[in-house]
């Protein structure tokens, strides 16, 4: 699903959240959006998913105006999958992903739950490779079977985009790298927040970079991941080298100097 | 468990309840047989059973003992499920119907026309004043139109410290004599002035609230995460919530109106129940409807039988029965939500 | 404002709040009786009171009195001129007592506080409960005992171990007896006990067929009635009715309706008050649909007390009088 946003504005109790950002998303593409803290991420995720309503400008998921559907039937397209840690949570891994076939439900009496929607449950599970922990009840999962579980539930809307918050928090290397591995190859449209600008480069097809609330580049990785912009959003030096197998860019920080060397404006300070 | 394990239970809930509604009319402080209340039914319809029933018989198991079933029965349906509400929408496990400050609300509105002498507008103002109260309740919670679950127990809190106040005073200040035992009585919970008044108050709140709660059982296994994510299957968790939540008033409301604050009911019965047929509510609501007017139904026959001629409130008993239990859970119970 | 003065501000407004509740509290000084001269009496006294010893070393003179049981007896004693305040009276004097109780300080409805009672500057309070003695009440017993402040209670009101068991006529009398030797009026006492008994001795209980009986207090949904083995037994007894809860082992009891119906009493006693009147007990009887087929409700075969005669105390005998009388003048 091809996502478009044009202009959007959002603000709470006074404070501006995102000024007039406007970007598009190509279907079955891998957008990360980054930006320090505050940047507006979440914010940006809440209002694609149709959770919150923008105070101007306007989404459109395959120019529908995300506005125009009902709730259930943005539920049925977008699934979002925010940071959270829910302990106190009483499901097992199953009923978890079943939560996901709740848009699909039928009208009348609301049931969902039917061999078809186990069905779904089931494939979504083994989609994410977690098959093997259906039974499990949720608190004795690891974070990262937990977070595999919730995509998984996610998958079972049967979503055509895919918004993931921030969704290597909490993990460690293997299973972080394990979890993007597997959201690329869902094909599925996908915009992802994160924070960790290497794994942005490597897994990423398109950046969306945001910065007090304005989106003040988009691109490629390459593109967008230069040590000028890192420095002027992030405050932080670095230098840019090319991943000897993947060929993707790899970002190499070092605090701001203030003695300066001569720098490269491509390759940044050596 | 699975559908058919699930449909069995429920069966056998529905069938104990029958059962336990018979029994109790027949027990009693006065000798009444199984015979004299299968005439009294018959009588009413028009038919002859073996040998007339004495008229205060039929007085006792027609005007006494069987509206007072009904209405524990249906009392205790009402609590259980208003409790297994609650604590889905305040995703807390210590919630129960009286939560945003109702029992109080009812208690103070009840004191008020006891101590006035007006005892036959009690259940009216008791309904009022739940209802009251959740209004304040809910008016403080809210910040911007959005109710947070924290929001509205730490209000409902206030609000019942309010009342129970409110309540003390008018009993220090006004009650004389024996007007102390009527609102002991009251504030204990009891079924014991049951009439089919009572019935018809509480048959119809659990009827015309309880369906509308049940058919949104889906909505409330979406909670289950949190309000984003609720918001991202497509709930409109606002709506949802204010709509759920008023149903609990109002069912809630009824109950206390006709038989007092009842304890205990709609706090334990949820989480027994839970244990039977797992958290979804589809399955979970109807079963803690059956039993919840089950365990009342046995709780108010123990309450009349005990002490024979003395009756106690149920409360009491509720209270009694309710806390092993609690502690039973606890123990045994090793899951995400007892840690 | 600064620190400093804010404080000095929040000084004076305590202050002044102080002084202005100080002159609210002060009561008017009651007026010093003239006190009848004492005779006839050997003191100290000792007496055990509900299990507390009371030594009186001197006729008490200025004496508070809580419950109409209290005031009565003073009353009836002729001791209205040491009587410096009363409280929490349960009705109307009876018209025997109503000249000599004309100028009585009735203080409260309610329990008074202990406060209010100090400021009557009494030597003697008189309680008819046994409840009228706690720290919110007029002060318990051992503290008034240390602002030399004699405590006594009704013995038929004594709870615990030192509950009558059953209250029979002898505890009343006795109550009369221990009280004229405490407040030094012997004779007058004695007077009051013979009187009383003559009355109960000529009393005619009923013999008819009908005498089961129900003492119905108060209560709609769970109605409190007169158990075995306090004053609503004693005065029923004498009145030749029969209780229809004599076996149940306590001075009163909440029970339920189906108790009462299965017992189909032939009489129903009635309890009046002012907070729940003997018209209010029957027009629930006879509005609610399980109580209306009750033969004494059908017929109306109702016995009508007022509250204050059916505590313990003088008007007992009265109380059961009355009920003779109100018996023979129920037709069927």
């Amino acid at each position: 699903m091809g996502v478009t946003i044009r202009d959007l504005s959002f603000s709470i109790d006074g404070t501006r959240i995102l000024s007039e950002v406007s970007a598009s998303v190509d279907t079955g593409t891998v957008t990360g959006l980054l930006g320090p803290n505050g940047a507006g991420k979440s914010t940006l995720l809440r209002l694609l998913a149709g959770i919150e309503k923008a105070d101007a400008g306007e989404v459109a998921l395959d120019d529908v105006a995300i506005g125009s559907l009902p709730r259930r039937e943005v539920a049925r397209r977008v699934a979002l999958l925010e940071q959270n840690t829910s302990p106190s949570v009483d499901l097992s891994a199953a009923e978890v992903v079943l939560l996901g076939r709740i848009p699909h439900r039928t009208r009348l009496l609301g049931s969902f739950g039917g061999d078809d929607d186990r069905q779904v449950a089931t494939d979504a599970l083994a989609a994410v490779g977690a098959s093997d922990i259906t039974d499990r009840l949720w608190h004795t999962l690891s974070g990262g079977q937990q977070q595999r579980v919730q995509i998984a539930r996610a998958l079972a809307q049967r979503p055509s985009l895919l918004l993931l918050d921030e969704p290597t928090n909490h993990l460690d290397v293997s299973a972080q790298l394990s979890l993007l591995g597997q959201v690329r190859g869902l094909g599925l449209t996908a915009i992802m927040a994160l924070h960790d600008l290497n794994l942005a480069a490597a897994y990423c097809d398109r950046i969306l970079l945001l910065h007090g609330g304005r989106l003040v580049a988009a691109g490629s990785p390459r593109e967008v991941l230069r040590p000028d912009i890192i420095a002027d959003v992030y405050g932080v030096d670095c230098f840019i080298m090319d991943h000897p197998r993947g060929g993707h860019p790899v970002i190499v920080f070092s605090a701001m100097d203030t003695t300066a060397l001569p720098t490269d404006p491509e390759r940044g300070t050596p | 468990m699975t559908g058919r394990g699930y449909a069995i239970w429920f069966g056998a809930a529905v069938l104990a309840l029958l059962l336990a509604c018979a029994v109790a009319v027949t027990i009693g402080p006065a000798e009444v047989s199984l015979t004299h209340v299968v005439g009294s039914f018959a009588q009413r319809l028009g038919l002859s059973f073996g040998e007339a029933v004495p008229p205060l018989i039929d007085s006792i198991v027609w005007q006494l003992r069987l509206p007072r079933v009904l209405t524990a029965a249906f009392v205790g349906a009402g609590l259980a499920l208003s409790g297994a509400v609650m604590q889905s929408v305040t995703r807390n496990p210590l919630a129960d119907p009286y939560l945003l400050g109702l029992s109080s609300g009812a208690s103070l509105g009840a004191v008020c026309v006891v101590i006035l002498g007006v005892s036959f507008a009690l259940p009216a103002a008791a309904f009022l004043g739940a209802l009251l109260a959740l209004f304040a309740t809910l008016s403080i919670a809210r910040v911007g139109g959005t109710i947070t679950p924290a929001r509205a127990v730490l209000s409902g809190l206030a609000i019942a410290q309010l009342a129970a106040a409110g309540t003390s005073f008018i009993i220090f200040w006004a009650a004389k004599g024996d007007s102390y035992r009527e609102i002991l009585n009251w504030l204990l919970g009891s079924v014991a002035g049951s009439t089919w008044q009572s019935v018809i108050i509480s048959g119809t709140a659990l009827l015309v609230v309880g369906i509308g709660i049940v058919l949104s059982a889906t909505r409330l296994d979406a909670f289950a995460f949190g309000d984003t994510s609720a918001a991202s299957l497509g709930i409109n968790v606002n709506a949802t919530r204010w709509a759920l939540l008023g149903s609990v008033a109002l069912l809630t409301g009824a109950m206390v109106a006709v038989s007092g604050s009842i304890g205990f009911v709609g706090l334990i019965l949820p989480h027994v129940v839970r244990g039977l047929s797992g958290p979804g509510h589809r399955r979970l609501l109807p079963l803690v409807i059956v039993c919840g007017a089950l365990f009342l139904v046995i709780a108010d026959t123990l309450a009349r039988t005990v002490f024979d001629p003395r009756e106690l409130p149920v409360g009491i008993i509720t209270a009694f029965i309710g806390v092993p239990v609690f502690i039973l859970l606890i123990k045994r119970k090793r899951s995400a939500v007892w840690g | 404002m600064s620190s400093r003065a804010r404080i000095l501000l929040v000084g004076l407004g305590a202050s002044a709040a102080l002084l202005l509740s100080g002159c609210a509290a002060a009561a008017p000084p009651a007026p010093t009786p003239t006190i009848p001269p004492v005779l006839n009496a050997s003191y100290p006294v000792t007496v055990d009171n509900c299990g507390t010893s009371l030594t009186v070393t001197s006729a008490p003179e200025r004496v508070v009195t809580i419950k109409s049981s209290a005031t009565e007896m003073l009353l009836a004693l002729g001791l209205a001129d040491r009587i410096v305040g009363s409280a929490f009276l349960d009705g109307p004097l009876p018209s025997n007592l109503a000249d000599t109780g004309a100028n009585l300080n009735v203080m409260s409805d309610f329990l008074p506080g202990q406060e209010a009672i100090l400021g009557l500057a009494p030597d003697f309070i008189y309680g008819g409960w046994e409840s009228n003695f706690s720290a919110d009440g007029v002060g318990e017993r051992a503290a008034l005992a240390d602002l030399s402040i004699g405590s006594y209670v009704s013995p038929a009101a004594c709870k615990g171990d030192a509950m009558p068991d059953p209250l029979t006529f002898d505890t009343v009398f006795s109550e009369i007896t221990e009280a004229g030797d405490i407040f030094g009026v012997v004779p007058e006492a004695d007077a009051l006990v013979t009187s009383l008994t003559d009355d109960l001795a000529a009393l005619e209980p009923v013999t008819t067929d009908k005498r089961t009986a129900l003492w119905y207090s108060s209560g709609t949904d769970t109605p409190y009635v007169g158990a075995g083995i306090g004053s609503p037994d004693m005065i029923m007894q004498a009145a030749g009715l029969t209780n229809i809860f004599h076996d149940v082992h306590d001075t009163w009891t909440p029970v339920g309706w189906e108790s009462i119906i299965e017992a189909n009493p032939d009489v129903i006693v009635l309890v009046d008050a002012t907070w729940n009147t003997a018209a209010d007990k029957i027009a629930n009887l006879e509005s609610s649909a399980a109580t209306q087929g009750l033969d004494a409700v059908v017929n109306k075969r109702y016995i009508i007390l007022p509250f204050a005669s059916t505590e313990a105390g003088i008007r007992n005998v009265e109380a059961a009088a009355s009920t003779i009388d109100q018996l023979a003048g129920l037709s069927k």
